[in-house]
């Protein structure tokens, strides 16, 4: 019985029209893939991309050593050091984070008391030597700099649920 | 130091306490010292602790602690006046504002001349006569009305305190 | 014995005590910031509010007595409800600053205010501000605003250092604590007002922004700056000590620590760290490895010892060396034949040497002191050289027990003195020897009357006393007061190790020179061990006359300091928190620990190094692995205990006179004592680190016709430094005090002796 069925089903090609039928369905369906990088998914205001130190409006950087996103980080890749700056200030002498450990949690950004270190929705970057992950203070304050607005705009969207 | 009729009733006043407790005429001697040179200064404190044997720190609380002893210089005649409940719905704060455009001082000054400075001060548990203040926080001065107020200055100025 | 019941569980708790001390015992926690439970009771943070059955309203169980069936809830509606209102009331004023705050990890309002506060303030008003004070380079009073006014450090002041510098000035919303008119607290204790402090009010100076609690790894170990023993916490981050905090131990410190331990930390980061050895030649230093350096000192050493003879070398150790250390030192210089080392470098009189019946130590256990009711305390700087025995004696006092002091400085000791005899060193002898002829004819005069009517009698003799040039009588005459009051008496220990420098045979016995032969009459070759001869030998000029005659010194030190200029090898060793190693307290307790970081650079522990040198010189027995090995073998077999004993034969007089000038009298500033301390930058930049004056009284003031604060030239023994003059008419007459141990007076002589001043 199962022979004859099975001849049947191969002679009048059935697989082929189920199969062509799934093809069809998916060529007239809408698209669903996007094509990077001429185009790009949406990201969420609370995207865990490329890490950045903020600065206040007038300058002066956020971050004030508190060591708490050192001590949080579950992957250990934040380092700081800490002194006294000569205005009497608490600030980092050192503050680096190893992108190749990090695991992108964002727990640092969580525990930060003054919203200094935060990840933004930056993701395409890259390093051509093993070193070039490794981001000191200087470079995240540039990446802050750089998406301030960004990032602003996103602090402000999450505001009401924190 | 210390004038000698301030230590001789410093002396008049320990004899109250045991020999061993001598720090506690120390209230008593801040109010000698100002009522001496009409405000305490650091170096009286210094003296007090001293003379007394307690420690500097401990005058200092105490001189601090209460409201009445004068920690700057203030005019010959120093009038509190009262703002708590009482005297505030009786108009104690006309009774301020009459004082300050009339001798023209804020509150903790004193008048160019030297002769009457200002205060807050707190309840003097006399509110029957509401409004008040007190002249170098000794003689009470009630129900006070600018006229009244008037008369109070000008015998003061008249050297009848 | 009375029944109370805490939360429903049945406690049997002594009669007196307050609530919280019966929580306590009983492992029920009540939060609470103003208690203290060495300070006296104020009450007045209400954070331990709880609920009595019966009471209207809940009562703070620090300030309750516990009576009989009092049942206590601290877990109910109305003690919950206390706690919270009364926690948002703390945190009112309170800045929100813990990120930046030093003592955020280990504060005790972020602790409480996690367990038993609110989610929530509902103070949006302004909070108040309170300015920051400086009160000198130990505490930092920077943000005042912090303070929640417990008063636990006025309360400190007041009953444990004996002087109260900080107060609570002004009242209600503005009452701060404050220092008189911006004056530094200069207490010897005073960094324990750091610990005490329950929030980040008063926090340390040195350790400023340094690290946070939770990176810090914790050692335990010995204090190597008195001779107390105090138990430390040694706090390091990447290898770096970055401080140290007590451990409370009843026995000893209890839970305190003075500044000395508690900041020297400080000058084991000094730049002055030597860290590689270093070779003299052709009168110019240079660095080398450890090999060449020893086989240098070996190859000198050896040289000696087949030539001139092994008693050409001496070997000297200052009293805060480890037990092993001195051991192996005294093993090597005995193993070469010589018998020429010593650890008592600021001693003179050593004609009680042969006639000690042991170990000269405390001659009771340090709470003892603290139950002694009698106390004669002879020839010390109580205050300066023992501040936390000073404390305790302090309580003592407080308690109801009398001392009496005889020495030549009439320092404030912050306590009630029962009598006191401030005489000139020639008569320190006479005065005691007085005492005992009082006492044991049964006289009720002055000091003898005192300590006849007590029970628990102790008589103290200081670092003046053991130091004196009559040192050895005048512990024959208080071993004759001790037996005829029926009381106990000892020394106050120097260092560290002035007690294991016995046990570990660090003396020279009876063929060898001690310590001040060995520099009268100059030896070729010296070891020293951690020693700066200006600063730590009695007579520093002879000593560096020693030093500078001699054909080879070598030069074991931390330091690279004034060696330099007379030494032949610098040798880099490692302090005691580099090293393991051993202390015997003075009174008799032997505490090892262990290092707590890595010595630096290339420095070597002392033990290390002297093993190898014995390795090279052929020494037999120098085969140790572990400086544990060491410590076993010189202790092996012996009961410490058994070899303590402070009784003396009868010794010889040695009269010593004033010889008609002034006499100097010399103490060791606190903040002078050794060289780690000496390095210590926020320790030097104390009060009581301040240059060293001339003090005298007024009388010789006049003579020299000058006011206190000029410049007059002291000299003594050829040479001459210049010092402010300062006027102290406590002085006993004839006598002038210069401080010793101090690079500004380091030109003079002996400690004590003759001392002329004239006008600069």
């Amino acid at each position: 019985m199962a022979k004859i069925s099975s001849f049947f089903k191969s002679f009048l090609l059935l697989e082929l029209l189920k199969g062509m039928a799934v093809t069809g369905k998916h060529f007239f369906a809408h698209k669903v893939t996007v094509q990077y990088p001429d185009e790009k998914t949406p990201q969420s205001f609370r995207f865990r991309g490329l890490h950045a130190q903020r600065r206040y409006p007038n300058g002066e950087e956020r971050c004030i050593a508190c060591k708490l996103c050192e001590a949080v980080c579950p992957a250990l890749a934040i380092k700081i050091e800490v002194a006294e700056r000569e205005d009497g200030s608490r600030r980092t002498t050192q503050y680096d984070i190893d992108l190749t450990k990090c695991i992108f949690c964002g727990f640092c950004e969580e525990s930060c008391p003054v919203d200094a270190i935060v990840e933004t929705r930056v993701f395409e970057y890259h390093g051509e030597k093993r070193g070039d992950l490794y981001y000191t203070k200087p470079m995240l304050l540039a990446v802050g700099d750089k998406h301030e607005a960004q990032i602003a705009k996103d602090r402000a969207a999450d505001a009401k649920y924190r | 130091m210390l004038s000698e009729q301030i230590q001789a009733k410093i002396e008049r006043e320990l004899v109250k306490y045991p020999a061993d407790q001598r720090q506690s005429a120390v209230m008593a001697a801040l109010r000698f010292v100002q009522d001496e040179k009409g405000w305490i200064a650091n170096d009286d404190m210094a003296d007090i602790a001293a003379y007394l044997g307690m420690p500097q720190m401990a005058v200092y609380e105490v001189a601090t602690f209460y409201h009445m002893y004068n920690l700057k210089p203030m005019g010959k005649f120093t009038l509190t006046v009262c703002t708590n409940l009482s005297c505030q719905l009786c108009g104690s704060d006309d009774t301020l504002a009459y004082l300050k455009q009339k001798l023209g001082i804020g509150i903790g000054e004193i008048t160019p001349d030297g002769k009457f400075g200002v205060r807050e001060g707190e309840c003097m548990g006399a509110c029957v006569d509401a409004p008040m203040f007190t002249i170098n926080n000794k003689k009470l001065c009630g129900r006070l009305t600018p006229q009244k107020i008037d008369q109070i200055l000008a015998d003061l100025e008249g050297g009848q305190a | 014995m009375i029944k109370i019941e805490i939360d429903g569980k049945l406690i049997e708790t002594e009669n007196g005590v307050t609530v919280i001390e019966a929580a306590h015992q009983a492992g029920i926690a009540i939060p609470h910031f103003c208690y203290h439970k060495k300070l006296s009771i104020a009450a007045n943070c209400r954070m331990c509010l709880v609920q009595v059955e019966k009471a209207p309203k809940p009562l703070p169980a620090c300030a309750t007595s516990v009576a009989e069936g009092m049942k206590v809830y601290t877990h109910s509606a109305q003690a919950v409800k206390a706690q919270k209102g009364v926690m948002e009331f703390l945190l009112i004023n309170h800045p929100l600053d813990c990120p930046i705050c030093d003592q955020g990890g280990e504060c005790m309002l972020q602790d409480i205010s996690v367990g038993y506060g609110g989610v929530a303030s509902r103070y949006h008003e302004e909070k108040r501000a309170v300015l920051g004070k400086d009160i000198g380079p130990l505490v930092s009073a920077e943000e005042m605003s912090r303070c929640i006014n417990c008063t636990r450090c006025v309360r400190f002041g007041q009953e444990i250092a004996g002087m109260m510098e900080l107060g609570q000035a002004f009242r209600g919303e503005h009452a701060e604590i404050m220092s008189f008119v911006s004056g530094t607290v200069d207490s010897e204790l005073s960094g324990n007002m750091i610990d005490l402090c329950p929030v980040g009010a008063l926090t340390s100076k040195p350790f400023r922004y340094k690290a946070r609690s939770w990176e810090l790894s914790r050692r335990r170990s010995v204090s190597a700056h008195d001779s107390l023993g105090t138990s430390l916490a040694v706090q390091t981050k990447s290898n770096r000590v970055l401080r140290v905090l007590p451990i409370e131990n009843d026995d000893i410190n209890e839970c305190w620590l003075s500044d000395k331990d508690r900041f020297a930390y400080e000058g084991l980061n000094s730049a002055e760290r030597l860290t590689k050895p270093m070779i003299k030649q052709d009168g110019k230093w240079h660095e080398v490895e450890w090999q060449t350096a020893l086989e240098f000192v070996a190859n000198g050493l050896r040289h000696l010892a087949n030539g001139a003879g092994a008693a050409h070398i001496g070997a000297l150790a200052t009293a805060n060396s480890t037990l092993e250390e001195m051991y192996l030192l005294q093993k090597l210089v005995r193993g070469l034949g010589s018998n020429n080392v010593d650890f008592r470098l600021r001693q003179t009189d050593f004609s009680g040497d042969g006639k000690q019946q042991g170990t000269p130590w405390l001659g009771m256990s340090i709470a003892d002191i603290s139950r002694a009711d009698r106390l004669l305390i002879v020839g010390s700087f109580l205050r300066k050289d023992h501040p936390l025995l000073a404390a305790r004696i302090r309580r003592a006092v407080k308690n109801g027990a009398q001392v009496n002091i005889i020495h030549s400085a009439d320092d404030d000791l912050l306590m009630n003195v029962a009598n006191k005899a401030i005489v000139a060193p020639d008569a320190l002898l006479e005065t005691l020897n007085q005492v005992a002829r009082d006492v044991a004819a049964q006289k009720d005069v002055g000091i003898a009357a005192s300590l006849r009517s007590g029970e628990r009698v102790a008589v103290l003799l200081g670092n003046f006393a053991q130091q004196h040039p009559q040192a050895a009588q005048l512990q024959a005459a208080a071993q004759q007061i001790a037996a005829a009051t029926n009381g106990k008496f000892g020394f106050f220990g120097e260092a560290a190790n002035s007690v294991g420098g016995y046990l570990a045979n660090a003396v020279p016995g009876t063929q060898g020179l001690n310590a001040a032969a060995m520099l009268e009459t100059p030896r070729k070759a010296y070891l020293l061990l951690n020693v700066e001869p200006e600063l730590d030998c009695a007579n520093p000029q002879q000593a560096m006359a020693a030093m500078h005659t001699a054909d080879l010194v070598v030069s074991l030190s931390a330091y690279k300091h004034h060696a330099l200029e007379y030494a032949d090898v610098l040798l880099p060793i490692a302090p005691f928190t580099e090293t393991s190693g051993t202390f015997v307290s003075t009174e008799g307790r032997v505490q090892s620990f262990k290092g707590a970081v890595k010595p630096l650079g290339e420095a070597r522990p002392a033990w290390k190094v002297l093993r190898v040198l014995g390795n090279l010189l052929k020494v037999a027995g120098f085969e140790y692995d572990t400086s544990e090995a060491v410590r076993d073998e010189a202790l092996h077999g012996m009961d410490v205990a058994a070899r303590l004993d402070n009784g003396i034969g009868a010794v010889e007089a040695k009269p010593y006179a004033g010889q008609g000038g002034l006499q100097r009298v010399s103490d060791v500033p606190i903040y002078a004592t050794d060289a780690v301390v000496r390095r210590s930058a926020p320790l030097q930049a104390t009060t009581d680190a301040s240059m060293p004056r001339v003090w005298m009284r007024s009388e010789e003031l006049g003579k020299l016709g000058v006011q206190p604060g000029t410049t007059v030239r002291v000299s003594q023994g050829g040479a001459s430094v210049a010092l402010a003059a300062a006027l102290d008419d406590r002085l006993p007459k004839g006598v002038v005090r210069v401080a010793a141990g101090h690079a500004a007076t380091a030109a003079l002589g002996a400690m004590f002796g003759t001392i002329t001043l004239e006008r600069a």
